[in-house]
């Protein structure tokens, strides 16, 4: 056990002084120096890597690389990618395993496999509530034939996949809103809306996002087989909802793009929402109407569209600023990000990525920056975009790992 | 550090100041701080109001708990269940509860909410009674001073095959019959007793009547004698007659067979030989060998001398075509319509480029053309068997829409895209066949979608085949004769009718492309299932599928070289329905990944353990590699590879008298066996 001893007290007030000189020195040399780092993922490289930028430097770098999957020569695909909200891990789903993919627990101090636990086909976007503290993931299962899906919920801390949920057809982009409480996702091949319930586990509305309904919702109901009408045959079909029962095809010589349920049809999507996201102030809703060429605003009260917003070839994710006032998302066909301010509902800037295919926006805490990942083509490293919101421009970006896609904001260094 | 006393701490109050420091005092009035809270958090729980939970299998129950607080008061939260082994136990999460499999499960019990609190409990699904034992020697004549192994088939209630171990028996009298732990029965005198099972609650009993043993003699023969010498790795079958004074040959008496080994080296060699008790046996190295056949009292030994198997060939780089900057993942090598010979690799986790080359003059193996698709990963690449069609594979495309490509391979240097095909096939296509215009094609590591490319130019699907087994999934599929043999990790090798031919030795289910049609599956512990090849041995006749495995447990380093692990396991089946694991080939600190088997000759890319070439003809008994039956081996490498001066070796193919192989590392290779070297 150490020991105070009296004639080390002078050495420390020494030392207190050194330090606070040096404290001086280093804040008129640059006190605004920040470091912002994002978790990326590289979904044809089997990568998460975490990704710096200096803010005062205007550079950027990748940190670490962590490799994940399981399938070391096949292509695993690490796609979602989600931080707890106390910061300690990072969450990846993996879309390919065998057949089902998984989501995997990671520690932020060490970047160390945690645990694992099996999801459906395909599981993508991801999202923990800070009011049930349980982590809702939706599978994708966006290969194959159109068929509805699931969303699951894991408790992140033991791993244990807790609930399963039928919903939609192509189900992506869960996003919470401020309290925890609801659970958004869209279904890309029902062009809706879905609203769970994170503390009841139940889906509690869906809105049909098709332009002809907008005036008519009442109608669209009766024409268009929506999320809970196939909920509701799924569960007619088989009483436990278990997917193995419902999502196992017939060995059948049918072939395989022809469907094979004929009231499970589906009409062909014209919006195909890919992302969804809650405004701050949880009045509002925004979707990324990938098929539409829209931002579509909903009003989560009246439970209606309230605004579409043109935007440029293919949204795809997007984010709204934590102040407000801002709504970033990648366009996807058009290879650039869009800036939209939200109060008057006008596209301020579209700026190139820095290659094709623009796929993740995660937005820093105090508004300043976009991250953009772009995943681009082929052999082509994917990367980092980064962008400042205010002055609408690419500052810098960072090769990543090749198709850069699920992105997530860490945390600020000072 | 200062010695001190525990009796010193208490002397006064200063002195504990002195010897604690200001950390100590901190962390000790934290926990005074936070010590009530902590109490308070866990006197909450949740009560589980149907303790305790026992249940049969199918039964179903409505758990019904509620929450108390830190008071014992019942608070008004929302408990949500569920399981722990949901293969074995189902609960929905308003509690409904459904047994699956017997055995003692977790449910967990939680509220929901930021101050959430979880419990987690017992639920002990009871096992069904055994309600059927049937003692599968109870016809066989008994004789006293011999030995058997007790075999019995039993089931429970629902038909479930149960095992041994579960079984208490025993016998009415000990003098007459004994059973030991190993569950043998000694016949120990003349006369009746019976044997009895007891399990559970359920008694089974059989008489027994044990007569003199009058045996005086065994006679043993090999029945598979051969004017060549015994050499290693041969399997030699014994066979042995009991017979009494009058030369009757007496009927169920047991024989266990051992041996005594001589091997030639004695400086501490191992695992010289293997014997079944069938009476097949087969020696790893050369010596003399003492067969001993032992039937109660007597006994009768045969000795038999195996020789070195002295196959081992060189084997010489004819060419290579080194791939400097990217890896190489399958090949194909066929000769074209104009009479020259090529090959295609693909890549992997690059550009997705598939190579064409030109190996007519197999010294000179050279580009003449590439494809370049939207992909990462072509993995796989499969040309038809009149050379014009080539199909390769997709991962990785920008648009997430990979399938399938179809190549117009007639004039290899000008080869042109005939179609792309992805319906249904969007998720990623590993691995393919080409077999009578069709090409089937591994889906998403899923199933297998069953193509028909007649017009190559508009193809369309047929058939899928998808196992129905929880969590199943298919890496490679092979065609031979019309059955398709696909590897599937856990579900191991699935043979399926997709139109069986006449020169099919094994018989078929009526299946087509259209309705491929299973029949018959082998699965082994490990999961590892990766590849499958079926042959029909040349020597033997009998038929085999190699299943091979694939197994990174040292991880997969993409700029470093690397280590695999896994074997070829050899399957024999005779008819559909009893495949027996009869023979493994496994390389020390290497894995099995792809290979293909000629006039009893196996070529085995074995990753860090480069090619091999393998002897497979007769039987095939125990681990091939300790009995000498390697051939050759060669290990590529090139310090102008993408990994330089390191083999990972993924594909071989015979041809032409030469071998063909893929290396992840570095390229294509030709090479050629060469002397023997004994």
């Amino acid at each position: 056990m150490a020991i105070l001893q009296p004639n080390k007290q002078y050495s420390i007030t020494k030392s207190f002084f050194l330090y606070f000189i040096l404290l001086l020195l280093l804040s008129t040399i640059d006190i605004n120096a920040q470091i912002y780092q994002v978790y990326v993922t590289a979904e044809s490289d089997d990568l998460v890597q975490l990704v710096s930028f200096d803010a005062a430097s205007n550079k950027g770098w990748v940190d670490i690389t962590i490799p994940v999957g399981k399938l070391p020569t096949e292509t695993d695909g690490p796609h979602g990618l989600t931080i707890s909200p106390n910061k300690k891990h990072w969450f990846v789903t993996i879309a390919h395993g065998n057949p089902y993919g998984y989501l995997a627990k990671y520690s932020t101090e060490n970047n160390e496999l945690m645990g694992t636990v099996n999801l459906g086909l395909f599981p993508a976007s991801m999202e923990i509530s800070n009011y049930t503290g349980l982590l809702y993931v939706v599978n994708f299962n966006l290969h194959g034939v159109m068929e509805p899906s699931s969303m699951m919920v894991v408790d992140p801390e033991t791993m244990d996949l807790i609930a399963e949920l039928p919903t939609g057809i192509m189900p992506h982009g869960t996003r919470m809103n401020s309290k925890g409480t609801k659970a958004y996702h869209v279904s890309m091949m029902n062009d809706e809306l879905i609203e769970v319930d994170t503390y009841g586990l139940d889906i509690t509305r869906t809105l049909s996002l098709k332009v002809s309904m907008i005036d008519d919702s009442a109608h669209e109901k009766h024409n268009t087989e929506t999320t809970q009408d196939l909920v509701a045959e799924l569960k007619a079909m088989d009483g436990s909802g278990g997917r193995m029962s419902w999502m196992k095809e017939m060995n059948a010589s049918k072939p395989a793009n022809e469907e094979k349920h004929s009231s499970m049809t589906y009409h062909r999507p014209l919006v195909k929402p890919t992302w969804v996201d809650t405004h701050p102030n949880d009045q509002w809703v925004y979707v990324a109407g990938n098929g539409s060429d829209e931002i579509i605003e909903i009003d989560v009260e009246n439970w209606s569209i309230s605004r579409r917003m043109p935007t440029g070839k293919l949204p795809y994710n997007l984010e709204v600023s934590p102040n407000g006032k801002y709504l970033v998302s990648s366009l996807k066909g058009a290879g650039a990000t869009s800036i939209i301010d939200l109060e008057h509902g006008v596209e301020l800037a579209r700026i190139p990525n820095s290659r094709r295919v623009s796929h993740g926006v995660t937005i820093s805490p105090d508004s300043k920056y976009a991250f953009i990942s772009v995943e681009g083509v082929g052999g082509e490293p994917g990367s980092v975009d980064i962008i400042c919101i205010e002055t609408q421009e690419l500052i810098t970006f960072v090769e990543t790992g090749k198709q850069a896609g699920g992105i997530s904001f860490f945390t600020t260094l000072k | 550090m200062e010695n001190i006393s525990f009796g010193k701490i208490f002397l006064s109050h200063a002195k504990i100041l002195r010897i604690m420091n200001v950390k100590v005092l901190s962390f000790f009035c934290f926990f005074v701080i936070i010590t009530p809270y902590f109490l308070q958090a866990q006197e909450s729980q949740i009560r589980l109001l149907n303790q305790p939970l026992e249940l049969r299998v199918n039964e179903r129950v409505q758990l019904e708990a509620e929450v108390l607080s830190a008071d014992g008061v019942v608070l008004a939260d929302t408990v949500v269940f569920f399981s722990r082994a949901r293969r074995s136990l189902v609960v929905s999460r308003d509690g409904e509860l459904l047994a699956i499999k017997p055995g003692v499960h977790i449910i967990s019990a939680m509220t929901l909410g930021p101050d959430r609190i979880r419990q987690d409990f017992e639920v002990n699904v009871l096992f069904p009674p055994i309600t059927y034992v049937e003692w599968e020697q109870a016809e066989h004549t008994f004789y006293s001073g011999t030995l058997l192994d007790l075999m019995f088939e039993i089931r429970d209630s629902l038909d479930v095959v149960r095992s041994v171990d579960e079984l208490f028996i025993s016998s009415s009298d000990e003098s007459i019959l004994s059973v030991n732990d190993f569950n043998q029965l000694s016949l120990n005198d003349v006369g009746s007793a019976n044997l009895t099972v007891i399990a559970g609650t359920e008694k089974f009993s059989w008489p027994v009547k044990v007569l003199e043993n009058k045996a005086t003699a065994l006679t043993m023969k090999l029945t598979n004698p051969s004017s060549e010498p015994i050499k290693t790795g041969d399997v030699v079958h014994f066979s042995t007659h009991v017979e009494d004074r009058k030369r009757n040959i007496l009927a169920y008496m047991p024989v266990q067979y051992s041996f005594i080994a001589y091997p030639n080296d004695k400086l501490g060699q191992g695992n010289s030989a293997q014997i079944a008790q069938d009476g097949r046996f087969v020696a790893s190295h050369a010596g003399k060998y003492s067969i001993i056949a032992r039937s109660g009292a007597i006994q009768t030994i045969m000795n038999i001398t195996v020789q070195p198997r002295n196959i081992r060939r060189s084997l010489e780089v004819v060419g290579k075509g080194i791939v400097p900057d990217v890896k190489t993942s399958d090949l194909w090598v066929w000769e074209g319509v104009d009479g020259s010979d090529y090959a295609i690799t693909g890549t992997w986790g690059a550009r997705g480029e598939a190579f064409l080359w030109d190996v007519t003059d197999p010294s000179n193996i050279h580009t003449i053309d590439t494809v370049k698709v939207d992909a990462r990963t072509v993995n796989d690449v499969k040309v038809s068997e009149d050379g014009r069609i080539a199909v390769i594979t997709r991962e990785g495309a920008s648009s997430r829409k990979n399938g399938i490509i179809i190549l117009d391979v007639t004039n290899p240097s000008e080869t042109t895209i005939l179609s792309e095909y992805t319906d249904g096939l969007t998720g990623g296509v590993h691995n393919t066949f080409i077999y009578e215009n069709h090409v089937y094609a591994v889906n998403n590591g899923r199933k297998y979608d069953i193509i028909n490319i007649e017009d190559p130019r508009n193809p369309y699907t047929v058939g899928v085949f998808e196992l129905d087994t929880p969590g199943h999934s298919i890496h490679d599929v092979w065609i031979e004769d019309g059955i398709a043999y696909s590897s599937n990790w856990g579900d191991g090798v699935v043979a399926v009718d997709v139109g069986l031919n006449h020169s099919s030795d094994m018989p078929g289910a009526n299946g087509s492309p259209a309705n491929p049609t299973p029949l018959g599956s082998y699965t082994y512990p490990s999961g590892w299932n990766h590849a499958a090849f079926p042959f029909k041995s040349e020597s033997t006749g009998k038929f085999y599928v190699a299943a091979g495995d694939e197994a990174f447990p040292y991880g997969l380093d993409t700029q470093g070289p690397n280590r695999a692990a896994g074997w070829v396991h050899f399957i024999e089946f005779d008819g559909w329905d009893n495949p027996k694991e009869v023979a493994r080939y496994q390389v020390p600190g290497a894995g099995s990944h792809n290979y293909w088997i000629e006039n009893d000759i196996m070529y085995a890319a074995f990753y860090n353990g480069g090619l091999r070439v393998v002897d497979v003809s007769g039987d095939l008994m125990g681990d091939l590699y300790e009995q000498g039956r390697e051939i050759a081996l060669f290990l590529p490498t090139d310090p102008n590879a993408a990994i330089p001066n390191s083999t990972f070796t993924w594909g071989p193919q015979p041809y032409k008298g030469l071998i063909f192989l893929s290396d992840w590392n570095s390229g294509i290779w030709a090479v050629k066996l060469g002397a023997l070297q004994n």
